[in-house]
């Protein structure tokens, strides 16, 4: 149940692959732009990998957080920090470290940390012999660094705590800061997620697993192609997306821009199959947020899927969200805008969750890129296609569902 | 005797090289401008934390193909720190 402390989004930041802001990423994503490309990677290594991938290849470490900081971190946390403080500027915060911010803090999904600072340090000792490794690989590579720098740098004293979900890392992240605002424990927390999972180890990983899309240099930008008929695997990506969430009377008392209402969460685990999702337990978690958001399900305008484009798990998403929304279900709109941004993993709930926020916002949601042919068994709802869909969006909610089982839904609800 | 003068000359570069290599260390990865790398100079106003002083003596052990042991004590300035690594440079203990 809702209570009466309410939770406002009002700072959006991320690292993204098209190199440019917030409103750039997300025109980019409303009309349907993918940032995937072919990535290929021969150092170090015996056989060259050539995957279709998401990579922020713009992304200039040292330019965004100085020298000193980012030589401390493995990417995912300079993707990570980068986009949390850009959060912070844009809900209008200052960099002032005075202010007792001890009921402010950090929660934080990765579903892998620092893979690139690992495989480095393997490569020196098992490739080239050596006896040692670099001295700040323990900190580099440790799960929770991210949130620690998030921490240091903005001088937040509430907890700073990381999760490590799969797919449904930063959603899990989010979702478990609304019992501190509505305990009251917290008035201000960064969330979100970052990833860096190109390291060759990880994408070979993933291609053993045979459910990574092919492509070439021509098809790649295609590769991803959620609900559609002829889908044929998830596509990888880097990235980070930082929200600033706030207790409400917080933010209306300091005159910040409210994007949109953290309503509520819905977590489940599917208790069946590690990889093999289960339309229970996603219907549970949908439910569970609607519900938890003081929302009826009629109030839910614009669902941002899971869709990763398995063969296996889009078909279940739909039948989970046809199970929920019954006869409604051909009008509640559904898009998966890893058609664009591939799978970021630990960052994909965050960045996901701030398309889903953007979309209550501007009251305009971004389409399924690819989606000409829709599958037979990924029927029944309202497929966002071809271009974006304006129109009356009252809430949504944002999907992640993680191998292992793991079921997380976000419900935002639009302020008017 | 040629051969203890030489020696001597050698070590005194060798010192030399010694600074310049940690001032362009501390450059590359910090950003610190070499000039304030002195021997006088406190390691904690250059800002070398506990993780930069590892990253430090890395550099120096990699550099310089010594063993840096794990017990020394914790240099406070520039001047402490060369010694530790000129002395190990020389082969004495430290």
């Amino acid at each position: 149940m809702a209570s009466a402390r309410r939770v406002a989004v009002t700072g959006l930041g991320l690292v993204n692959p098209f190199g440019g802001d917030l409103s750039d990423f997300f025109g980019r994503m409303l009309s349907g732009e993918s940032a995937i490309r072919l990535f290929t990677r021969e150092d170090t290594v015996t056989s060259a990998l050539a995957v279709p991938a998401v990579r922020c290849t713009d992304f200039d470490a040292e330019a965004a957080l100085g020298r000193s900081l980012s030589y401390t971190m493995d990417r995912y946390s300079q993707l990570g920090t980068t986009a949390a403080l850009s959060a912070w500027r844009d809900a209008g915060l200052p960099r002032t470290k005075d202010a007792p911010r001890n009921d402010w803090g950090v929660s934080w999904g990765t579903a892998l940390g620092g893979t690139l600072t690992f495989e480095s340090a393997y490569i020196d000792l098992l490739r080239n012999g050596r006896e040692r490794v670099p001295p700040l690989s323990v900190v580099l590579g440790m799960s929770n660094a991210a949130a620690s720098h998030i921490s240091i740098q903005l001088g937040l004293g509430a907890s700073c705590a990381t999760y490590s979900v799969a797919c449904a890392s930063s959603a899990v992240a989010i979702g478990e800061t609304l019992s501190k605002f509505r305990s009251g424990e917290a008035t201000l927390m960064v969330v979100g997620g970052s990833e860096a999972p190109l390291s060759y180890g990880v994408v070979r990983a993933w291609e053993a697993m045979r459910i990574l899309a092919l492509g070439d240099e021509a098809s790649a930008p295609r590769a991803c192609r959620p609900f559609s008929a002829d889908r044929q695997g998830l596509v990888l990506g880097e990235g980070a997306g930082a929200m600033i969430l706030e207790d409400w009377d917080h933010a209306v008392r300091r005159g910040a821009r409210i994007y949109a209402e953290f309503a509520g969460c819905g977590s489940t685990s599917d208790h069946d199959h590690l990889v093999r999702p289960n339309v229970e337990g996603q219907m549970r978690a949908m439910r569970m947020a609607i519900q938890d958001g003081g929302l009826a399900p009629e109030e839910i305008d614009y669902i941002n899927a899971h869709g990763t484009a398995t063969r296996e798990g889009d078909p279940i998403e739909i039948a989970a969200i046809r199970g929920v929304f019954g006869s409604r279900s051909a009008a509640v709109a559904v898009s998966a805008t890893k058609s664009m941004h591939g799978h970021m993993l630990g960052a994909a709930g965050a960045i996901e969750a701030i398309i889903t926020v953007l979309s209550l916002a501007s009251q305009e949601a971004p389409p399924t890129a690819h989606l000409d042919d829709v599958d037979r068994e990924c029927t029944g709802v309202r497929h966002i296609t071809g271009g974006s869909l304006r129109g009356s969006l009252r809430a949504a909610l944002s999907n992640s569902f993680a191998f292992g089982g793991s079921n997380t839904v976000l419900a935002f609800r639009a302020v008017h | 005797m040629q051969l203890p003068v030489v020696g001597t000359i050698h070590f005194a570069i060798m010192k030399e090289d010694n600074l310049t290599v940690l001032g362009e260390f501390l450059h590359k990865r910090d950003n610190i401008d070499p000039a304030r790398v002195t021997r006088e100079a406190s390691l904690e106003e250059l800002k070398v934390d506990s993780l930069l002083l590892l990253e430090v003596l890395f550099e120096f052990e990699d550099r310089l193909g010594i063993k840096i042991p794990r017990d020394i004590r914790r240099p406070k300035t520039v001047g402490d720190l060369l010694e530790i690594v000129d002395k190990l440079q020389a082969g004495k203990g430290v």
